[in-house]
């Protein structure tokens, strides 16, 4: 006999089940057998008739024993049970329904988790947490219960039909599958994703405190390559999956749903809840026209309901330049050395050294041994020539005259080390509160943030002011949504070329730090008074002095106020069907001022200019967005997605600029203003554009294991005219999990297994507006004409832009395969993806001879083709400890690795080889079909001349020289090599693409400690070291490399440096394989260690936790590069010359302490 | 959402619609005018396109040194060493901005054809449309002669080129029959009155004079003189025009002036409109108008303003013996005591052509020698003079910031002068001597009209320019015209094109180099070949023509 209820026997005081039964066969109803029963017995029965169909007839054998026995044979077939209380006999339907409640919290903070689900296993049957966390269900016994929710690892129960309450503890899911991410117009999860999408949460931005979000991107995402650089506030730079376009090769990103071209500055990264990096066209071209170059979906903090958590995060630290990469400059002795042997090597006795026509005052007339001097300048005497009372510094005037300026300038004998004296250690701060929460039907989430940056060169710096509020509001039971999401920032650089939209200034040749490249080292910072000494003098080249440029543009700033946000209202307007409206705004002002000094101890200096420069300006732009989305599960297996949606933007831009020159006094902030100056000029730009869209999207699954998208977008834009004003971009992907296929269900170490395929059709609009238009306009610097003969202008016209009227749309087709997977009870994840993506029409200016268009711009032309084709593995693993405890030793890696290869497939016909980016007649790149974009460009280094016979055999070009460069004859007018070295012969020398990038992780912690690593690198690229033009060749009488040291002598035959040389010719500096070096380089780009307080011991519950953590950025670089920083971010956004190196403003290490506490 | 969303209009720009007008061919012909400065804006930058061109024809040449330190703009000593590659700036400088006046001057006969042409709205006269036509073509012209001087295989590109054509036009057509055509419709369409009564604008004169001269460089000359006479009959006497008019904002756009360059400073202060093309020139140290310190004269082109006891040039090169150097070489007191020697016996033209220590420079003080040089032992000890105004005149005149070396002062590019001188020569190489001796002592007789440069009251040289007696025969009379066309020009931007048509460029130059690398050695070891007459073809212009740019044969 089967013992049904042993609690009914312990609950059988009184031993009513033991009396004994006799019963004959029988045919009666349930309720007269039970009457029977309490005649015999005595007990009194209780129960439900309906419950347990008492007037059901039943045939019973005959029956002897105790009444339990007569219970078990004759009510438990009938699945009654039945229980003693208070005596009596309580019979009732084992399959009778009971209600369960319980609670749901996280198991890390034991707080409640609100709105998980919580569902019947196999049936439609369930509900959700409230905002206690609790819930309650009806249910039967032995059904199984599943909870769950978003970020948490799902649990399963049995109903035990005997316990009624249950507590349920979720662990937070390490795994990011179940995540719901926005993807273009929609939310779906991340296990259901058919494209390349990499996600990356809060959790890993938090780690790499970092005055841009894109920086803490880096490595989080494969197929991501960012370049950092060094200048305060300034955005690195992003690419995703190459380069697909010749212009601006910024992805689109979509903050809050509202789509935003630009750089990100103004951005706090602690705002930032997740962000989704949509690399295919099937992901992204849902944006059509903006999407050729990837789209980053970044989408803020929201709040959560309950009490308020307010976080309060901060730290401190100081940056460090990397003092050990500084270039290295021969010291003035051997300076003077170096450029004795310049006019040496000519061989010519009139060249000879140690006379003022060659080397000058500054070295003495020994033709043998340069003797440094003691001063370099006096008024106008310089060098040697200068005499004790030369140098009296009574006669010392630093007047702004020319004929009384008198200035003493030391020669600095040891060297001055002028990266030294321009930069410093400059601190960092960040801090951060935030309030989030919820009532019943509303969320928020509130923050404000304050940082500030210096910059590693001096006097240059960056803030930023940021308030952000996020809230929605629910009402008519959750029918209607409506919310906003809203931020104001404020941003100032200061100083030189800070500029947060704009990399660029502060490089090249006009930027202190191209100035520190091309500046005599016997030059002291200070002359004998402490005003700046310079290269006025005698043969010290034209180079500023760095630091004063640096100190006169202390007062310069670049301010921007800037409200982004938008509001939205969602109605659900029947079972699954749903519509949302938003309209978002961005409007920033921005004004920024620029202060001119003179600077008479410059060699060309001026001693009267002071002048003012105040650009104004606003950037306004709107976008609505209206969106139907109806979503609905058929049969329990056709998951069904369908989107319709309108979006319209418009855009305008607006700049007026002041000059002013010559005010009544200098350096006083407060009396700059244009009215105050002599002469004043002003200037006004803007453009304005819209775009208007229409577009779907469809995602279908049949029971989560087969998945199609399809999108479709069709795009107007004011960029194009009539005739290309439209483009159309559909795309599709699919999905297959395996491992939800039956085949697959033995592979229990298989979580989850799906294989995506994907093309698409995306596109590029990114370019000025009207170029279908011939333009023209009317300036007064370009146009006018003073045609009466006096100094008053006429004025003129001129065509500034040429028009091209069949530009149309760049195209980018992509095709992705990708394999996602998740292995061993979540230890390993990770996906492989192969891409191919081939952009047709690239739109490019493509300079048009001056014959054809003068000075006048060259409009955007449909150029070529350009394609990029790789693969991306991400690896992690995770690792937790069996017992679920949160101290126990926790640990995590990833590995990360990108590849693609870049080529210019072809170009169209109208374009041929099209070398770009000139500097002082040096031409970097190329755009070559066949060739890498941006490949870099010029003669390939066969050699040195080593005699006049090298020279007489071996192709040359005139005033070859011994020394000198003997580059390859690749090729003469013909075709073929001519044994003549010109412009036939320039060739492809280098690819700025790496072979690959890669980026490992390693996050651990242990009880309260936790440590995280980041490394990134990036193989095979080559960089083009531009700086040598002036280190390497003497471009401009300033610093010289020690390089030199090493260069071409008969005694260092093997050299590959030609020897220096007073007549070299100008082709030895020509764009040549000297400058190409690899690039390569492995980094230890973070390290951050934290330590979490016991908090709630610490302040009786007062606060629920309380980080410390420190951590070092750059901790060191592995490169066999010889510039300052193997990150070479390119010269501007919109023409990419990527890899030439023009002086960057280096990274620097950082070291910082941080907290991070909540209430 | 309607298409009119979609719908923009340029901003602060103009379409065709809106330049389809009387008034926008007027400011287009504004704006063809634009380029006779040289640059369509920027100021630094646009050094070889110079409407004065220093560079390709006067460092390029004998006259002048680039300046500065050797290693700065070193492309530049690339130019004056006849070593230039077809990367070179300078090259880009000059192609692009004079294909911007052609552009210019196109676009703006477009237009005309445009306006006349269409059925309704305003129309220009005949009279107005035939002389815009001649304005544009004259300037088109103009134009070109200064692109084939330096480049000789340039693509001709006319009004009725479409743009889009235009890259594919080859250099392999010799283009002087069209720039020909353009200054014969000048002339024929011109009048003597000035278009508008504007002075800076170009009249039957100006088109006759460089017309002549177009015929001149072709060696028509018994064609161009009788358009030098025309105008030489249309202008007052050359002896009754002061020499220093020519280069004084004072006096511009005078009798002499035929053919200018105008120049001003902008309402604002800004120079873009001024002589920027000049202001490497611009002088160094403590001198009132400080720059680069760029553009020295060479100790060459000093001395040949030495004299005879006759007054007359030294024709058979004997001023370079035992040359005048200033205080170069020397050190010490030598060169702290230095005084000029007044004793020098020069053409009074050499003070008003170059500033030497000792004597007076505009109205700037004495010559200090050193303190205003960059570098005198790579430049020499000399400074331009005609490109510099007077401190009197800085006010309203230079650029603002104290940017005194922009400045408004206009650049003749044909001066009467210039005319009397190219008649000169046509007459002596037609045979016709006594003319030519007649109009070179024009020239010679004004220059000795001078004001004397002094100090103290003291001349600082023994000044002497005296008429020829005659012109013994026509190779003496020719060398006469040559020296003097060095002389009076000196730094005005002929040399070099003179040396060239005149087929003897390589040996003045070698021989040239010889003398001044005695002195200075970075100047010896000039070697000059073929191809050194004019310069080659700027890559990258080669590059974007997608081969149908030939480079220049040798480079």
């Amino acid at each position: 006999i089967v013992v049904f209820s042993t609690h009914a026997k312990e609950a059988d005081a009184q031993g009513v089940l033991d009396k004994r039964i006799e019963l004959s066969a029988k045919r009666v109803t349930i309720k007269q057998m039970i009457a029977s029963l309490e005649n015999q017995s005595g007990a009194h029965f209780i129960y439900s008739s309906s419950a347990i169909k008492a007037d059901r007839k039943i045939k019973t054998a005959d029956l002897y024993g105790d009444l339990s026995d007569v219970l078990n044979q004759v009510f438990r077939p009938l699945g009654i049970g039945y229980k003693i209380e208070n005596e009596k006999v309580l019979l009732f339907s084992v399959f009778q329904d009971i209600t369960i409640a319980g609670k749901v919290t996280d198991a890390a903070n034991n707080g409640p988790i609100v709105g998980a689900a919580v569902k019947v296993k196999g049936t439609d049957r369930g509900t959700s947490t409230n905002d206690d966390g609790q819930f309650s269900l009806t249910v039967q016994p032995k059904e199984v219960v599943e909870v769950s929710y978003v970020g948490y690892v799902p649990q399963e129960f049995v109903v035990d039909n005997n316990q009624h309450v249950y507590e349920i503890a979720l662990q937070p899911s390490l795994s990011t599958l179940d995540e719901v991410v926005v993807t273009g117009y929609s939310a779906q999860r991340v296990k259901d994703l058919t494209g390349s999408v990499a996600v990356v949460s809060i959790k890993d931005l938090k780690q790499q405190p970092a005055a841009s979000p894109i920086e803490a991107l880096q490595g989080k995402a494969t197929g991501v390559q960012i370049i950092n650089d060094g200048a305060p506030g300034a955005t690195p730079q992003i690419r995703i999956r190459g380069f697909s376009t010749i212009n601006n090769n910024d992805p689109l990103y979509v903050i809050d749903g509202m789509p935003y071209e630009g750089k990100l500055g103004w951005l706090n990264a602690n705002d930032i809840e997740s962000m989704q990096v949509l690399k295919d066209a099937s992901a992204a071209s849902i944006y059509g026209a903006r999407a050729n170059n990837g789209v980053v979906i970044i989408t803020t903090r929201k709040g959560q309901k309950g009490a308020p958590k307010i976080t309060f995060d901060a730290y401190y630290g100081t940056q460090s330049p990397q003092r050990n990469r500084f270039p290295e400059f021969l010291n003035p002795q051997q300076f003077a050395e170096y450029v004795y042997q310049r006019f040496k090597n000519t061989g010519d006795p009139a060249q000879a050294p140690g006379m003022s026509e060659t080397t000058g005052t500054n070295y003495g007339s020994d033709p043998d041994n340069p003797v440094l001097p003691d001063y370099l300048l006096a008024g106008t005497t310089t060098g040697h020539n200068i005499t004790e009372a030369d140098a009296d510094p009574a006669k010392y005037n630093y007047a702004m005259d020319p004929a009384q300026f008198y200035q003493i300038t030391r020669a600095n004998k040891t060297g001055t080390n002028w990266f030294d004296a321009i930069t410093q250690n400059a601190p960092m701060q960040n801090y951060q509160l935030s309030i989030l929460g919820g009532g019943e039907n509303s969320t928020y989430a509130i923050s404000g943030g304050a940082f500030k940056q210096e910059g590693t060169y001096k006097y240059t710096g960056f803030e930023r002011y940021t308030i952000r509020s996020n809230t929605t509001f629910s009402f008519l039971d959750d029918r209607v949504t409506i919310g906003e999401n809203m931020q104001y920032s404020h941003t100032r650089g200061n100083g030189f070329g800070v500029n947060v939209n704009r990399a660029g200034d502060y490089q090249g040749e006009g930027s202190p730090i191209g100035w520190a490249y091309r500046i005599q080292t016997i030059v002291p910072v200070y002359d004998i008074m402490g005003n700046f000494a310079g290269t006025r003098g005698d043969k010290m080249g034209n180079a500023d002095n760095p630091l004063s440029v640096l100190y006169r543009a202390k007062d310069n700033s670049n301010n921007s106020g800037q409200f982004f946000g938008s509001t939205f209202a969602d109605i659900k307007l029947a079972k699954g069907l749903s519509f949302r409206t938003t309209f978002g705004l961005r409007y920033e002002n921005y004004h920024s001022k620029s202060i001119g000094y003179p600077n008479p101890e410059r060699s060309e200096g001026s001693f009267t200019n002071n002048t003012l420069q105040e650009p104004q300006g606003y950037n306004s732009e709107w976008t609505w967005t209206n969106t139907a989305t109806y979503k609905n599960v058929f049969n329990d297996a056709h998951d069904l997605t369908l989107l319709v949606g309108t979006e319209a933007v418009e855009s305008n831009w607006h700049e007026t600029r002041g000059y002013g020159n010559d005010f009544f006094i200098a350096g006083d902030l407060n009396y700059y203003y244009l009215n105050t100056a002599a002469t004043t000029r002003a200037e006004s730009e803007g453009s304005e554009g819209s775009l208007f869209s229409i577009f779907g999207r469809a995602d279908y699954a049949f029971k989560d294991r087969y998945l199609v998208s399809a999108t479709l977008r069709r795009d107007g834009s004011s960029a194009f005219g009539p005739d290309n004003r439209y483009g159309l971009f559909p795309a599709a992907s699919v999905a297959w999990r395996l491992s939800s296929e039956n085949f697959m269900a033995t592979a229990a170490w298989m979580d989850d297994l799906k294989l995506r395929a994907g093309y698409g059709t995306t596109g590029n609009q990114r370019i000025p507006t009207f170029q279908y238009l011939r333009r023209y306009a009317s300036g007064v610097n370009q146009s006018f004409y003073p045609i009466a003969g006096g100094n008053d202008l006429s004025s003129g016209l001129w065509t500034n832009n040429y028009d091209n009227p069949s530009v149309k749309w760049e195209e980018l087709k992509s095709i992705n395969v990708g394999l996602d997977f998740t292995l061993f009870n979540r230890t390993i994840d990770g996906a492989i993806d192969w891409f191919d993506r081939r952009t047709s029409g690239v739109l490019y200016p493509v300079p048009q001879p001056s014959a054809a268009v003068g000075t006048g711009s060259s409009p955007f032309v449909n150029s070529g083709d350009i394609k990029n084709a790789g693969f991306e593995v991400s690896l992690n693993y995770h690792y937790f400890s069996p017992s679920g405890d949160d101290d126990a030793f926790q640990f995590d890696a990833g590995v990360f690795f990108s590849r693609y290869t870049n080529d210019i497939v072809e170009l169209a016909p109208s374009v041929t080889e099209q070398p770009y980016l000139t500097l002082r007649g040096v031409t970097t790149s190329v755009l070559k079909a066949g060739a890498p974009l941006g490949a870099f460009y010029g003669y390939q280094v066969a050699g040195i001349y080593q005699d006049d016979a090298d020279i007489a055999n071996s192709a040359s070009y005139e005033n070859a020289r011994i020394g000198g460069f003997k580059f390859a004859d690749i090729s003469g007018p013909d075709g073929t090599p001519d044994g003549v070295i010109d412009g036939n012969d320039r060739t492809v020398i280098g690819n700025p693409h790496p072979d690959f990038i890669y980026s490992v992780s390693l996050g651990a912690s242990y009880k309260r400690f936790d440590i995280n690593m980041f490394f990134n690198g990036s193989q095979g690229n080559e960089l083009f070291d531009l700086t040598r033009q002036y280190t390497d060749f003497y471009a401009f009488p300033g610093a010289v490399s020690t390089r030199t040291l090493n260069a071409w002598s008969p005694s260092n035959p093997n050299s590959m440096m030609p020897s220096p040389h007073a007549k070299a010719p100008t082709i030895e500096y020509q764009s040549s394989s000297y400058y190409v070096q690899d690039g390569s380089f492995f980094r230890m780009r973070n390290l951050q260690l934290g330590y979490t307080l016991p908090a709630d011991r610490m302040f009786q519950g007062k606060v629920s936790n309380l980080r410390v953590y420190a951590s070092v950025t750059n901790l060191f670089t592995v490169t066999g590069y010889s510039g300052m920083d193997p990150e070479v971010s390119q010269y501007s956004s919109d023409f990419t010359a990527p890899g030439v190196d023009m002086g960057v403003y280096p990274v620097p290490r950082q070291y910082l302490l941080g907290l991070s506490v909540t209430f | 959402c309607s298409e009119d969303f979609l719908n923009r209009s340029p901003q602060g720009q103009l379409t065709d619609e809106q330049v389809s007008n009387t008034k926008a061919v007027e400011w287009m012909l504004i704006g063809a005018y634009g380029l006779m400065n040289g640059n369509r804006d920027g100021t630094w930058g646009n050094y070889a396109s110079a409407p004065s061109q220093w560079v390709f024809g006067e460092v390029a040449a004998d006259n002048a040194h680039k300046g500065s330190e050797l290693a700065d703009q070193a492309v530049l000593f690339d130019i004056e060493m006849h070593n230039t590659i077809p990367v070179n700036e300078h090259l880009s400088a000059m192609w692009n901005n004079y294909y911007e006046g052609i552009t210019r001057c196109n676009a703006t006969l477009r237009q005309l054809k445009v306006v006349q042409e269409s059925t309704d709205g305003e129309k220009f006269s005949a009279e107005r449309a035939a002389e815009i036509e001649a304005e544009a073509k004259m300037l088109r012209g103009h134009y070109y002669f200064f692109l084939w001087r330096v480049f000789r295989n340039i693509p001709y590109i006319d009004e009725t080129v479409a743009t889009a054509d235009a890259p594919t036009v080859p250099n392999n057509v010799d283009v002087l029959p069209m720039i020909e055509a353009d200054f014969q419709f000048a002339v024929q369409n011109l009048s003597d009155a000035k278009p508008l009564g504007d002075a800076g604008r170009v009249d039957q004169i100006a088109a006759k004079s460089y017309l002549g001269k177009v015929y001149l460089y072709q060696k028509k000359h018994a064609e161009a003189l009788v358009l030098f006479k025309e105008v030489i009959a249309a202008r007052p006497a050359l002896e009754s025009l002061p020499f220093l008019n020519n280069f004084d904002v004072n006096t511009e756009n005078g009798p002499e002036s035929i053919f200018a360059a105008q120049h001003a400073i902008n309402p604002d202060g800004g120079g873009d409109n001024a002589n920027v093309g000049d202001m490497l020139g611009g002088l160094y140290g403590s001198a009132p108008a400080n720059c680069c310190g760029f553009f020295n004269p060479s100790f060459d082109l000093v001395n040949s303003f030495r004299v005879t006891a006759l007054g007359l040039p030294m024709l058979d090169d004997s001023y370079r013996n035992n040359p005048y150097k200033s205080d170069y070489g020397l050190s010490g007191d030598a060169k702290a005591n230095y005084q000029v020697d007044k004793t020098l016996a020069v053409d009074p033209r050499l003070d008003y052509t170059v500033g030497r220590r000792g004597v007076p420079y505009h109205d700037w003080g004495v010559m200090p020698g050193d303190g205003w040089l960059r570098d005198p032992a790579f430049g020499g000890p000399f400074v331009g003079y005609k490109h510099m105004i007077d401190q009197a005149d800085f006010p309203g005149n230079t650029q603002s910031g104290g940017v005194n070396y922009v400045t408004s002062l206009n650049v003749n590019i044909i001066r009467l002068a210039d005319v009397y001188l190219m008649a000169a020569e046509c007459a002596a190489e037609t045979g016709d001597l006594d003319y030519a001796l007649a109009r070179v002592n024009n020239v010679r007789v004004r220059a000795a009209k001078i004001p004397l440069k002094t100090v103290g009251g003291a001349n600082t040289a023994a000044y002497n320019v005296k008429p020829y007696l005659a012109f013994a025969n026509k190779e003496y009379a020719l060398d006469a015209i040559r020296f003097e066309r060095r002389l009076e020009l000196a730094l005005e931007g002929h040399r070099f094109f003179d040396l060239v048509r005149w087929g003897i460029a390589k040996e003045a130059l070698e021989s040239y180099s010889a003398f001044e690398g005695g002195i200075i050695s970075a100047y010896s070891g000039l070697d000059f070949a073929e191809k050194n007459n004019y310069f080659p073809i700027p890559q990258d212009q080669i590059d974007r023509s997608g081969g149908a740019l030939i480079q220049n044969d040798g480079y």
